[in-house]
């Protein structure tokens, strides 16, 4: 790779980190309405609860939607749900952010990429 | 891909194994590879109907995690003598497994509609199964509802009962509805004048108003059917009968079916 090539691809690499970033900072202000919307102070993640189908069926519609998403998948990115949802990434980052909050899915950073899944020792 | 088809109602005794069976038998004889599995934990009537006495591995042990789903797979094709493949997967029909899987916990249900929806990957992908019938319990039954949130098209088994009507009426729209899921009717021992076509197209628009749902059969109450005391496959053993004709017809509408 040249030095032009290196340095053309500086920009690009500084950009992708302001995303990266940005996403990170609206992970944390999601958590913080959802801490809000149930009047918590701290951040305390609920205990585990257990993803079964009665829990699934008394979700609210767009929850729902999310989270069997990701019973399917086994294990995804915002992206690859919003995929199968045909809803925007941002709102479908935004809920399973929620099911994390609630205690129904865990989260798991691999370099740039979250990863949503149903924790196995959840499952019993 | 092959598909997941879930044989559910509101009621008991609405015709569901029947059902299951005689639609695996006609996919079987249209050249498909079938497998179809007793998830009624409660009341296990599959084994009873193809005998199990060699069982390894019951459908029970491969949601406990004790044993993988290849081991628990019966061919029984050579019963059937078609194109086709037909496999079983039997729940364990007695006491002490019915009294174990209807004391199990939360936690359980989850892990077994994951190993549920694992069977795309292992039958449909890996072994090219073309369907995936499950034989449901009736009502709201976790089992049941694992099986329906794991399946392509629910197949809902319903009478003129009173009850059942309404019953049925609400679990479109509390439980089908909810999870997004295609579903069809079979009204199941309908009373019509078989020789006349407006009778019977005056039966299946009132089905439609009734449910607001696709009907993908009409079974008229049969006295063969009874006396045969489910004991054979009527598509198999009596293909010129008319129910044989009608579960036939069923079988075409779902392959034929683009978005199944």
């Amino acid at each position: 790779m040249t030095k032009q090539e290196v340095l053309g691809r500086k920009p690009i690499r500084i950009l992708e980190k302001i995303r990266e970033n940005l996403e990170k900072l609206n992970e944390k202000m999601e958590i913080m309405i959802e801490l809000q919307k149930r009047g918590k102070k701290d951040f305390q993640p609920l205990p585990d609860a257990p993803l079964d189908v009665m829990t699934l069926l008394s979700m609210p519609d767009h929850l729902r939607k999310t989270a069997m998403t990701v019973c399917r998948l086994g294990r995804a990115t915002a992206d690859e749900v919003a995929q199968q949802t045909h809803r925007a990434r941002a709102v479908e980052s935004g809920y399973l952010n929620q099911l994390v909050i609630m205690g129904h899915l865990k989260k798991e950073r691999v370099g740039r990429k979250a990863y949503f899944y149903v924790e196995k020792e959840n499952q019993g | 891909m092959g598909n997941i088809i879930a044989v559910h109602s509101y009621k008991g005794g609405t015709g569901k194994t029947h059902i299951s069976v005689n639609l695996a038998a006609s996919f079987v004889k249209h050249g498909k590879k079938v497998c179809l599995m007793d998830l009624d934990f409660r009341a296990p009537s599959l084994a009873t109907f193809f005998g199990h006495e060699k069982v390894e591995c019951w459908l029970n042990d491969y949601l406990n995690g004790t044993c993988k789903i290849d081991k628990a797979l019966i061919d029984i094709s050579h019963r059937i003598n078609d194109r086709g493949e037909l496999f079983v997967v039997l729940a364990n029909p007695s006491t002490e497994a019915i009294r174990e899987m209807s004391a199990k916990d939360r936690k359980w249900e989850m892990r077994a509609l994951g190993r549920l929806l694992a069977l795309r990957n292992s039958l449909l992908n890996d072994k090219g199964f073309d369907y995936l019938i499950f034989d449901t319990s009736p009502g709201l039954q976790y089992s049941s509802i694992n099986a329906i949130v794991s399946a392509d098209l629910v197949i809902v088994a319903a009478t003129f009962d009173r009850s059942d009507i309404e019953g049925t009426k609400r679990m479109l729209h509390e439980l089908y509805d909810l999870f997004e899921k295609k579903t069809e009717i079979v009204m199941n021992r309908v009373l019509y004048d078989v020789s006349s076509k407006s009778g019977k197209g005056n039966v299946e628009r009132k089905i439609k108003d009734m449910y607001q749902t696709p009907v993908l059969g009409m079974i008229p109450c049969f006295c063969d059917v009874a006396r045969a005391e489910g004991a054979i496959i009527f598509v198999q053993e009596k293909p010129e009968h008319l129910f044989s004709k009608i579960v036939d017809k069923m079988a075409n509408k779902i392959e034929t079916s683009n978005s199944v």
